[in-house]
C-alpha cells in the first residue's frame, strides 16, 4: 500500500497539497504519455524511525525518455551523524553539514512531483518500498500528512519479465546492477542517489523496451503499475 | 561543487569531439542531453524524417543503412545524426539498433552552439575527409631524421644561374666565360632552346686533344641534345641517371621544357650517401645471376629504411622501380652475353603495377616485348632470351604472374604493328578478359631496349583506347566493382553485408584508386602511367574536380604508404610481404583516416559508375 492512509488527514496548503491537488494518470493512459519521477534516497540505514534521509537523487521520464535537466541531487543536513553508512555513499558529515535541512529540501521533492497541466507524476524506483517508507516518513514529519504516489517499481517489472523465463535465483539477482546487466546497459562505477536514479530509469526504458516486445503493443501504465 | 551526473560528464569527456571540450563546458553538457534506449532490431532514425538532435551511443551499437546497404555501424562513444544537423536537412539514412543501446541525445540549439564555439567540434562534424586525410599524412610522416636524397628534388638543388651562350661563339669565348664564373660546365642555347653542352672533359677531349683551333664555334665540340632532368625529379634520380650514363652534368628543364638550371655530381655529394645508388652501382658489376639475385635481396631492407625515414609511398614507388629496372637491365645484359645479340630490335617493357612504379614487396612480374615491324618474332632467341629474364626476376623474389602477363608466353612478345591491332581487336570486341588486358597494357613502360617503339605505340594506344566508349565502359564496370570496406568496428574490419574480417586486404582499396585514375586517364587521353599524374591530367582536363582530384590522391598515398609499412615490417621480421593488416595493430589515428581513405574512394567509384555510359 502506498502512501494512500495519509490522505485521510486533512492536506495543509503548500506543496503537499500541490501534489494531493495534480491529478493522477488513468491506468489505462498510454505509457509514452505518463510523465515519471525516477527516486532513489540515500539514508543511514533501513528503518525510516531510526535512521536519516541523507540525500534525494530525482530525475523525470517523459516520452519513454530522460532528459537529464531535470535532474536533481539533493543533500539533507541530518539532525545527527551520518554513522557507517558514510562509507557507502561517500557523504561525509562535512559535506552534509552545509546542505539544508529536511523542511526546506522536501518542497522541492514535492514540486518535482507535479508535471505541467498539473498531472501527479509516477514514482519510479527500484525496490520501491524504501523510497515510499521514507517519503511518507519525511511528509509526515514535516506536514503532519502524506499523499498518495502511483509506484512503478523496477524490481517488479524485472519479476514479471522473468517469470516466463527459466532463471535461477541467486544472491542479489535483482539487484539494479544485476538487472542493468541483463539488458546490457553499461555498469556504472560509483553510486549516488543520483546516479541510480538515472540508473533505474534506464533499467525502465530497456525493461518497456522487452515487455513492449513480448506484448506486441505498445503499453499502458496498468502493465507497469504496482498493483 | 561536485559535478552532477559525473558518469554521462565523464563518458563524453572519453570520445571525440567532446574530448577536446574545456572541462566548464564539459560540467555543463550533460545537463542539456537527455537519454533514450533501443531494444536491439528497433529502428532509431528513418530516412527522411526531420531529425534535431544528435545522437551518441552510450552503450551498444547501431547501424546505418542506405536502402539495404550498410554505410556504417557505430558503437559505444560514437556519434550519428549530425549530418541532418549540419545540413538542417531531413536525415538521409535509417539508423537501426544492432544491440540493446542507450544512447544520449543533445538537442540541435546546444550542438550548433558547440560547434559555433568550439572549432574542434566543427572541424569533427563538417571537415572534410580532405583535411582529416592531409593531416593523418602530416602525422604519419612527420620527419625524424632526414635522408635528404629521398626528399630532395632536384629543383631545391639549383643554386647559380647555369652560364649559357649561344652556339656561334668560339670555344675561347667560352672557356673564358667558363673561367669568370668557375664553373666546370656551359649551356648552348640557341633562341631559348637548349641545344648542347659543353664540359671540362670536353675541352680537354675535343678541343685539346684532338687539336681544334679555340677560334672554332662551340657548335662543332659541345655535346648535341644532351640528357635533361625534369626539375621535379629527386636527387636520387639524377645520381641514378648520372652514375648510369657517367656523366656529371645534367641539366635541368621545366615541364615546358625550359631550361631552370644545371645540376652536377658536385651538388649531389653534398647529400648523404645512400644504400640505393650503391645497389645500383654493384648491381653493373655483377657477372652471373647469383650475383643480381642476392643483391635484389636488399630491396626489402632499402624499402623498410625510406619507410623509417618517412619518405613518401610515391617516392618509395620510383625508388623501388628505378632499382627493379636495374635488376632487369643487368638481367637482360647477361642473357645477350650468354645468347648473342639480339636477332631485331625490340623494347622490354614493364607492365601493371611496375610500369606505374607503385609496385608493393612481394608483387608478381607483369612484362612483355615490343618487337620492330621488321624483326621476326618467330625466332626462338626471344623465347631463350625473356626465359632467362622472367626466371632471373622471379630468382630475385618477382613471382611469375599467374595470368601469363609476361614476355615469355608468346602471346606477350609481338611486333609494334601486332600489338596495334591487339590492342584494337580488345578496344572493340571487349570481353572480361580482353579488358583486363587492355588495362593491363595501358600501364606500360618502356625499360630497356629501343624505347621509341613504345612511345611511339602507346600514343596510339591511348587515342584509341579514349575513343573506345565500349573499353572505356566496361574499365569503368571494372574500377566501380571492387568497393573497399567501409571501415572498422571493434577491432574489426567492417564490409558491406555488415560482416567482420580480421584483416583488412589494403590492395582492394589501392587498386580501385588505381582503376579509377586509369579510367579518367584514358577518357583524357593522357599518357601519364602513374596514379597521381593520371588524376592530375583527369584534373586538367576538367573530368575530375580539384577537391576529388586533391581527395584521391591522398587516400592513395596514405593507402599505398600503410601497405609499405606493413611490408616493409614483415621483411624486418623475415615474413613473406602480403596485403593483409591486422586492423588491431592500427592506431587509431591510422583507422580513422584509412575510413575516410575507404569513404573516397566508394564516392569515386559511386561517381564514376553514374556519370559514365553503363556498359551496353
Amino acid at each position: 500500500m502506498a502512501l494512500r492512509d495519509l490522505l485521510r488527514r486533512p492536506v495543509p496548503p503548500g506543496p503537499l497539497a500541490d501534489v494531493a491537488d495534480a491529478p493522477t494518470f488513468p491506468r489505462d493512459t498510454p505509457l509514452a504519455e505518463v510523465e515519471l519521477l525516477a527516486l532513489d534516497l540515500e539514508t543511514s540505514g533501513l528503518d525510516p524511525r531510526s535512521h536519516e534521509l541523507l540525500s534525494f537523487g530525482l530525475v523525470p521520464v517523459r516520452g519513454m525518455e530522460i532528459p537529464l535537466a531535470g535532474a536533481r541531487h539533493l543533500r539533507v543536513r541530518p539532525r545527527g551523524d551520518v554513522g557507517d553508512s558514510a562509507v557507502v555513499h561517500g557523504l561525509t558529515d562535512d559535506v552534509l553539514a552545509q546542505a539544508p535541512p529536511l523542511p526546506e529540501v522536501l518542497p522541492e521533492v514535492l514540486h518535482t512531483l507535479v508535471a505541467p497541466g498539473p498531472r501527479r507524476r509516477v514514482l519510479l524506483a527500484h525496490f520501491a518500498q524504501v523510497e515510499t517508507t521514507f517519503l511518507r516518513a519525511a511528509c509526515r514529519s514535516v506536514y503532519g500528512a502524506g499523499v498518495r504516489l502511483q509506484v512503478v517499481d523496477t524490481l517488479e517489472v524485472e519479476r514479471r519479465l522473468l517469470r516466463s523465463e527459466p532463471h535461477e535465483l541467486t544472491r542479489g539477482f535483482f539487484r539494479l546492477d544485476a538487472c542493468r546487466r541483463r539488458h546490457h546497459l553499461p555498469r556504472y562505477r560509483a553510486h549516488s542517489a543520483l546516479t541510480d536514479a538515472v540508473a533505474c530509469a534506464e533499467l525502465f526504458l530497456a525493461q518497456c523496451a522487452r515487455l513492449e516486445e513480448r506484448r506486441g503493443r505498445p503499453l499502458l501504465l496498468d502493465d507497469v503499475l504496482r498493483p | 561543487m561536485e559535478v552532477e551526473l559525473a558518469e554521462v560528464r565523464d563518458f563524453l569527456a572519453a570520445h571525440p569531439p567532446f574530448d577536446s571540450l574545456p572541462g566548464e563546458v564539459l560540467d555543463d553538457l550533460p545537463s542539456r542531453c537527455t537519454l533514450r534506449y533501443a531494444r536491439r532490431g528497433s529502428l532509431v532514425l528513418r530516412a527522411g524524417l526531420t531529425n534535431d538532435r544528435l545522437f551518441v551511443v552510450r552503450s551498444g551499437a547501431v547501424d546505418i543503412t542506405d536502402g539495404h546497404r550498410l554505410v556504417d555501424r557505430v558503437g559505444s562513444g560514437g556519434s550519428f545524426g549530425m549530418s541532418a544537423l549540419i545540413e538542417h536537412a531531413p536525415t538521409r539514412y535509417d539508423v537501426t539498433a544492432r544491440e540493446d543501446t542507450l544512447l544520449i541525445t543533445i538537442p540541435q540549439e546546444d550542438v550548433d552552439q558547440l560547434i559555433s564555439s568550439h572549432p574542434t567540434v566543427a572541424v569533427h562534424f563538417a571537415a572534410t575527409h580532405h583535411d582529416r586525410i592531409r593531416t593523418a599524412l602530416g602525422q604519419l610522416q612527420q620527419p625524424e631524421r632526414g635522408s635528404a636524397v629521398f626528399r630532395t628534388s632536384v629543383r631545391d638543388l639549383l643554386r647559380v644561374p647555369p652560364v649559357m651562350a649561344p652556339p656561334d661563339v668560339t670555344i675561347t669565348q667560352a672557356a673564358r666565360a667558363m673561367a669568370d664564373a668557375g664553373v666546370s660546365s656551359l649551356l648552348v642555347m640557341e633562341d631559348d632552346r637548349l641545344v648542347g653542352i659543353l664540359t671540362d672533359r670536353d675541352l680537354r677531349r675535343r678541343v685539346l686533344a684532338a687539336e681544334v683551333p679555340p677560334d672554332r664555334p662551340v657548335r662543332e665540340v659541345m655535346t648535341g641534345r644532351p640528357v635533361t632532368v625534369r626539375a621535379g625529379a629527386l636527387a636520387l634520380e639524377v645520381m641514378l641517371e648520372m652514375t648510369g650514363r657517367n656523366i656529371h652534368h645534367l641539366p635541368v628543364v621545366d615541364e615546358d621544357g625550359s631550361v631552370v638550371g644545371l645540376v652536377t655530381t658536385t651538388d649531389l655529394v653534398r647529400l648523404e650517401r645512400s644504400n640505393p645508388v650503391y645497389l645500383v652501382t654493384d648491381l653493373a658489376r655483377q657477372t652471373d645471376v647469383d650475383g643480381v639475385v642476392r643483391l635484389a635481396y636488399r630491396i626489402p631492407r632499402i624499402v623498410d629504411q625510406l619507410v623509417s625515414e618517412d619518405a613518401s609511398a610515391q617516392d618509395i614507388g620510383r625508388v623501388t622501380a628505378a632499382l627493379t629496372d636495374a635488376i632487369t637491365v643487368r638481367l637482360m645484359q647477361l642473357a645477350e652475353a650468354e645468347l648473342g645479340p639480339p636477332p631485331g630490335s625490340y623494347c622490354w617493357v614493364a607492365l601493371g603495377s611496375a610500369a606505374r612504379e607503385e609496385q608493393a614487396l612481394g608483387g608478381d612480374q607483369d612484362n612483355a616485348i615490343v618487337l620492330a615491324d621488321d624483326a621476326d618474332p618467330a625466332d626462338p632467341w626471344w623465347g631463350r632470351f625473356a626465359e632467362r629474364v622472367v626466371s632471373g626476376l622471379e630468382a630475385c623474389g618477382r613471382e611469375r604472374c599467374p595470368g601469363d602477363v609476361m614476355a615469355t608466353n608468346p602471346t606477350w612478345r609481338k611486333t609494334v604493328r601486332d600489338w596495334r591491332v591487339q590492342f584494337a581487336r580488345w578496344s572493340h570486341e571487349p570481353e572480361p578478359d580482353a579488358v583486363l588486358w587492355a588495362a593491363i597494357f595501358y600501364d606500360m613502360r618502356a625499360v630497356h631496349g629501343d624505347t621509341a617503339l613504345v612511345d611511339g605505340l602507346r600514343e596510339e594506344v591511348v587515342a584509341l583506347g579514349s575513343r573506345s566508349e565500349l573499353l572505356l565502359a566496361y574499365l569503368t564496370g571494372q574500377a566501380a566493382r571492387h568497393r573497399p570496406p567501409i571501415g572498422f568496428f571493434r577491432g574489426f574490419v567492417l564490409e558491406d553485408a555488415g560482416e567482420h574480417r580480421d584483416t583488412l586486404d589494403i590492395k582492394r582499396g589501392i587498386s580501385a584508386v588505381v582503376q579509377i585514375a586509369r579510367v579518367h586517364a584514358l577518357r583524357a587521353g593522357s599518357l601519364a602511367l602513374s596514379t597521381s599524374e593520371r588524376l592530375a591530367a583527369a584534373r586538367a582536363r576538367g573530368v575530375l574536380s580539384p577537391e576529388a582530384t586533391t581527395d584521391l590522391t591522398d587516400a592513395f598515398e596514405l593507402l599505398s604508404y600503410l601497405r609499405l609499412r606493413h611490408q616493409a615490417a614483415q621483411a624486418r621480421d623475415g615474413l613473406p610481404p602480403d596485403n593483409h593488416i591486422d586492423p588491431a595493430r592500427l592506431g587509431s589515428l591510422d583507422r580513422r583516416h584509412l575510413r575516410d581513405a575507404f569513404q573516397i574512394v566508394r564516392t569515386a567509384q559511386h561517381w564514376l559508375s553514374t556519370r559514365l555510359p553503363p556498359v551496353p
